[in-house]
């Protein structure tokens, strides 16, 4: 149900941007914040308060695919599955958590709690492989970290992303994903010792930039 | 493959805007902003595309017109346009505009572009399902042409191809194979910015992405047939097309469309003896490449089981119609005739011109009256005189490129979208293209309205006037500054709004121009078909004009001015006139249809000219088959004046136009025409060019307030909307089905006191009967609603015996059964 008290928080973003329609991807977010997942309800809401088909809504809702058209669960588990992260463990960790779980790629677990993706390159790449729990980074996971993970989120016990920030569930992230802050946004670093490696060397080591940039 | 062709005079640029650039070796200038793709069809150099189309807005989707570009440096040395280092990157030639120096290399000289593009073309095909023989558009698609001039002979693709469960309706006139589809995004783009329409969208990603509509919301637009035609590939098909014929198989006749006053240019296609599809021909200057699907998909009628085949007169003894031959049918309508003594002539609205300067003329020389109109709907002595001074024989007006040129266009009774939607789109253009403002005096915004960025100046039904006086003093509108007024012939209704329309026109030196909704009306108003016009728009009051007349014609013209279609009726029926002659005209238009019908059967002797059986030849005593416009030659005057000359498409019908008919009968009557063809007549209507003398002043008629609504009814206001009923649409029920569900619009507070939502059924009702419709809402005034005319199997004159103005009550009907909420 599109309450109206989501319906208020619909038109706010629309009216954050000069073209209200440029408010279409916050939007569908908060619709998954107040619906598990976008609905047809949702998409009719959206259409409504921007004056455009619902046709159009579903061109955009469809396309992308952090949204999502199938109840989720409480906690969205993304292991990057892209070269990087494949190659140090991504892809062990993903079959490792199928099996654990008893589910599929996009599948959700029969208690409604995690549902499991694999995702693509999250520029976490200097900690691969890396797991994202609704979005928040888990950095140099092993299959059995990842195993322990989703255990602890299952039984409900509180879990912190390893940069720092408690994991909420999905759905108050998507809260967060529309623009409704939740004044966890400095919680934890935004760069780490492996992140900043190369700029190290490179320091040691005297080196610039070239000049006048790209060619 | 669409080319657009160079544009020639007024519109040439500036020397100093043109850019010089080389194609192929080929040295040439083009104005500044030009795309290479259209500077290369210039010097006759054809790049393959599909996504490219030159009246929708470039997006480069589908990279097929590849080419190599080299542009001039800083030093002037050439360098080619490279992606990763070493390797050239071609661009997208329908996207990019011409630059100063720049060298185009396409398919033709480079054969990297050439690898390019068949690198793409292979990843076209790779879904692509090899159904050209059973597909539609097999023989005129451009993806399969394109495939063997700038593709692979072989395929190197051995996996399995994607496959969907074909076909969906993407609307019930519309379908869509999917796996045909080449994202070129033509169709959406068109919905979009064309028509305004985007109810279909492309969804999903990746291979599975693909057009879709949301599956509540059929594409439901009045062009969407336009999508089908624009489709490079076969993946959008009409229900009515679909699996009917091969292109190669079909005759091409260009034609000109016959159901409003646009004058769009269209192809028809026929086998056999049979239109089998109708498609947009392109005319720049009237409807570029665009028709509406009432042009499209409306010409079945004409080949209905109750098409008429032969003369048939009413004998004596049984009462009944029975065939006859064509000089026993002449020498019976003129018997009838002469017995009648005074006879009056009503036209309808699918006359050509040349078949309307025959009624005109007959009426006249062989009837001796002037008791003759084409208004086949509610008209006025105050819209007779208007047209005389303001239109009649007034030649080429403000024209559909004036409107792109003007600074505002103001919209008095009309609804372009439903009414004349060619000239909607040209609206629409120029709406979109940031130049022209629209204004409307309107009951409510339509969503036509809407569409067009329309200001709405709100008045109710018959409160039109105080509003279009206003309008000369709106500084917004600035009609001085290059204004056009746009009049539609519902306004005749209204006493004081086409007085007001002069007034305003000649205070504030804005254009104007009369849209009528039928094709045949401005023709025939040119032609002579109104008791107070003669031909060439001379005023029958000045005896100038009937000496000039009378001088072609040979004969003196009856001075005694004529009736007008309601009067022509009421003294048929009061027995003062003796007889009608009647062509093409469907009573259930007119103000009154009852009383019409009334007249009608009562009328001493009736003629009736017409295609299919209908309710005038149910009681006619004579009734002569005569040809659609596929069957004859002839024209039609658009709205703008323009003369559309269009040539017989089935050769070899022998169906008679209606000037033959009315020839035979003249002879018989012993007062010949003094033509028996089309080309004949066009001739002599053509020596009526052009009147310099006096013209019937404008009409001064007062404006009259109208009465409010008694207490628990409402004011209706009502058009046609575009697909609707009518005969000259009936046959093709995909039509139908694509059209809008007949909805009551009222209030959001009436929506309310009715205790109804929207989709409900309501009843609308008067004195005379009721009618079940939808209820929608809309920003009227609480105590209007809107309705439309004839849609739906309801027709508010036959049933309700109501028009625009009219007193309604509405109510609510109880539903029959809980409706069951629909889950996604
Ligand atoms: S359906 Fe036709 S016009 Fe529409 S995107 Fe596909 S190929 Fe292009
Ligand atoms: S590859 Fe996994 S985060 Fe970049
Ligand atoms: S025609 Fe140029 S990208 Fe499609």
């Amino acid at each position: 149900m599109i309450t109206d008290e989501t319906k208020a928080e619909l038109r706010e973003i629309a009216a954050r941007y000069p073209q209200p329609r440029s408010g279409l991807l916050p939007m569908l977010h908060l619709v998954q914040s107040a619906e598990g997942r976008v609905t047809a309800e949702g998409i009719e809401a959206c259409a409504e308060i921007l004056g455009i088909t619902a046709a159009e809504v579903s061109g955009v809702a469809t396309f992308y695919t952090m949204y999502k058209r199938r109840p989720m669960g409480d906690y969205h588990v993304g292991v990057c599955t892209n070269t990087l992260c494949a190659v140090m463990g991504g892809d062990v960790i993903f079959e490792r958590l199928k099996e654990h779980l008893g589910v599929g790629n996009d599948e959700t677990t029969e208690d409604g709690k995690i549902t499991l993706e694999h995702v693509e390159c999250n520029a976490a790449c200097d900690y691969a492989p890396v797991v994202m729990v609704n979005w928040e980074f888990m950095d140099n996971q092993t299959p059995e970290s990842a195993t322990r993970l989703v255990d602890d989120l299952r039984a409900g016990s509180e879990v912190r992303s390893t940069r720092g920030p408690r994991i909420c569930t999905w759905r108050e992230a998507e809260r967060v994903l529309a623009g409704f802050d939740d004044g966890l946004a400095d919680e934890g670093p935004a760069a780490g010792p492996a992140t900043l490696v190369g700029l190290e060397i490179a320091r040691e080591n005297g080196w610039k930039a070239p000049e006048g940039g790209q060619q | 493959m669409t080319v657009t062709p160079s544009k020639a005079g007024s519109n040439a640029p500036a020397p100093q805007d043109l850019v010089t650039l080389t194609i192929d070796g080929i040295e040439t200038s083009v104005p500044k902003g030009t795309l290479v793709i259209r500077a290369a069809e210039q010097i006759g150099v054809q790049i393959p595309r599909f996504c490219d189309h030159p009246l929708l807005a470039p997006v480069g989707a589908c990279r097929q017109c590849l080419v190599e570009v080299a542009m001039p440096g800083p030093d002037g040395e050439l360098r080619t346009m490279m992606g990763p280092p070493g390797r050239v990157k071609p661009q997208a030639s329908c996207t990019l505009p011409v630059a100063e120096g720049m060298q185009v290399k396409t398919q033709l000289t480079s054969p990297i572009a050439d690898k390019a593009q068949q690198g793409v073309m292979e990843q076209l095909l790779i879904n692509h399902p090899l159904d050209c023989p059973v597909c539609d558009k097999g023989g005129e698609c451009p993806l399969q042409n394109q495939a063997m001039t700038n593709g692979r002979g072989e395929s190197r693709f051995q996996e399995v191809k994607r496959t969907f469960p074909k076909p969906i309706n993407i609307s019930a006139q519309v379908l869509l194979d999917r796996e045909r589809c080449v994202l070129c995004a033509r169709c959406t783009r068109f919905s979009e910015q064309v028509a305004g329409d985007p109810f279909i969208a492309l969804v999903e990603r990746g291979a599975l992405q693909q057009v879709g509509i949301y599956e509540k919301e059929p594409y439901r637009s009045n062009f969407s047939g336009n999508v089908i035609q624009i489709c490079p590939v076969g993946a959008l098909t009409s229900a009515d097309y679909r699996f009917r014929a091969r292109p190669f198989d079909l005759v091409s006749t260009p034609s000109v469309a016959e159901h409003d006053s646009g004058g769009a240019a269209i192809r028809v296609d026929h086998r056999r003896g049979k239109v089998v599809r109708r498609l947009a021909w392109n005319d720049p200057e009237v409807n570029e490449e665009w028709i509406t699907d009432k042009d499209r998909f409306a010409f079945h009628y004409a080949n209905r089981p109750d098409r008429l085949t032969h003369p048939q007169v009413r004998d004596g003894e049984t009462g009944e119609l029975r065939p006859a031959s064509w000089p026993e049918a002449f020498a019976v309508a003129a018997r009838g005739l002469r017995a009648a003594g005074r006879v009056g002539v009503l036209t309808g609205g699918r006359l050509t011109r040349e078949d309307a300067y025959g009624y005109a003329k007959f009426a006249r020389v062989a009837l001796g009256t002037n008791d003759i109109d084409f208004r086949s709907r509610p008209a006025s002595a105050e819209e007779e005189q208007f047209l005389a001074s303001r239109v009649a024989g007034r030649g080429l007006g403000v024209t559909y490129t004036d409107l792109e040129r003007a600074n505002a266009v103001v919209l008095l009774g009309l609804e372009p979208e439903e009414e004349a939607g060619t000239l909607f789109l040209r609206l629409r253009k120029a709406y979109r293209a940031g130049g022209t403002r629209i204004f409307a005096v309107a009951p409510f915004t339509s969503n036509g309205l809407r569409k067009l960025g329309a200001t709405v100046v709100k008045a109710a039904p018959g409160e039109e006037v105080p509003a279009i006086e206003q309008l000369a003093h709106d500084g917004e509108l600035a009609l001085d500054g290059g204004g056009v007024i746009l009049v539609g012939e519902r306004l005749a209704t209204v006493p004081g709004a086409l007085s007001a329309v002069a007034v305003l026109a000649s205070q504030t030196g804005a254009r104007l121009a009369w849209v009528p909704r039928r094709a045949g009306d401005r023709g025939a108003l040119d032609a002579g078909c109104l008791g107070s016009v003669l031909p060439g728009g001379r005023p029958l009051a000045d005896a100038g004009a009937r000496v000039d007349v009378g001088a072609v014609w040979g004969s003196t013209v009856p001075t005694v001015p004529g009736r007008d279609t309601d009067g022509i009726l009421a003294a048929a029926a009061a027995g003062e006139l003796g007889g009608l002659v009647v062509a093409g005209v469907d009573l259930d238009d007119l103000a009154d249809p009852t009383a019409a019908r009334a007249a009608v059967a009562s009328a001493g002797f009736v003629v009736s000219l017409e295609l299919r059986a209908s309710a005038v030849t149910e009681h006619a005593d004579v009734v002569f088959p005569v040809a659609p416009v596929a069957e004859k030659p002839g024209s039609f005057v658009s709205w703008e004046g323009r003369v559309r000359p269009f040539e017989k498409v089935l050769e070899g019908s022998n169906a008679v136009p209606d000037v033959r008919v009315l020839a035979g009968i003249a002879d018989e009557l012993g007062t010949p025409l003094g033509f028996q063809t089309i080309e004949a007549a066009a001739a002599e209507l053509d020596e009526f060019a052009s009147w310099d003398g006096e013209r019937a002043a404008d009409p001064t008629v007062a404006a009259s307030p109208a009465a409010p609504a008694p207490a628990g009814s409402h004011r209706l206001a009502t058009w046609k909307t575009m697909i609707g009923d009518g005969p000259m649409q009936d046959g093709d029920p995909a039509y139908h089905a694509s059209g809008p569900t007949p909805t009551v619009l009222v209030s959001a507070a009436t929506l309310e006191s009715l205790g109804a939502a929207v989709g409900d059924q309501v009843e609308l009702s008067t004195d005379t009967g009721t009618a079940v419709l939808a209820v929608g809402v809309a920003d009227l005034a609480d105590d209007v609603v809107w309705a439309p005319t004839s849609s739906g199997g309801v027709n508010l004159g036959r049933d309700l015996g109501a028009g625009a103005g009219s007193a309604v009550r509405l109510s609510l009907v109880p539903a029959a059964a809980p409706a069951v909420q629909e889950a996604m």
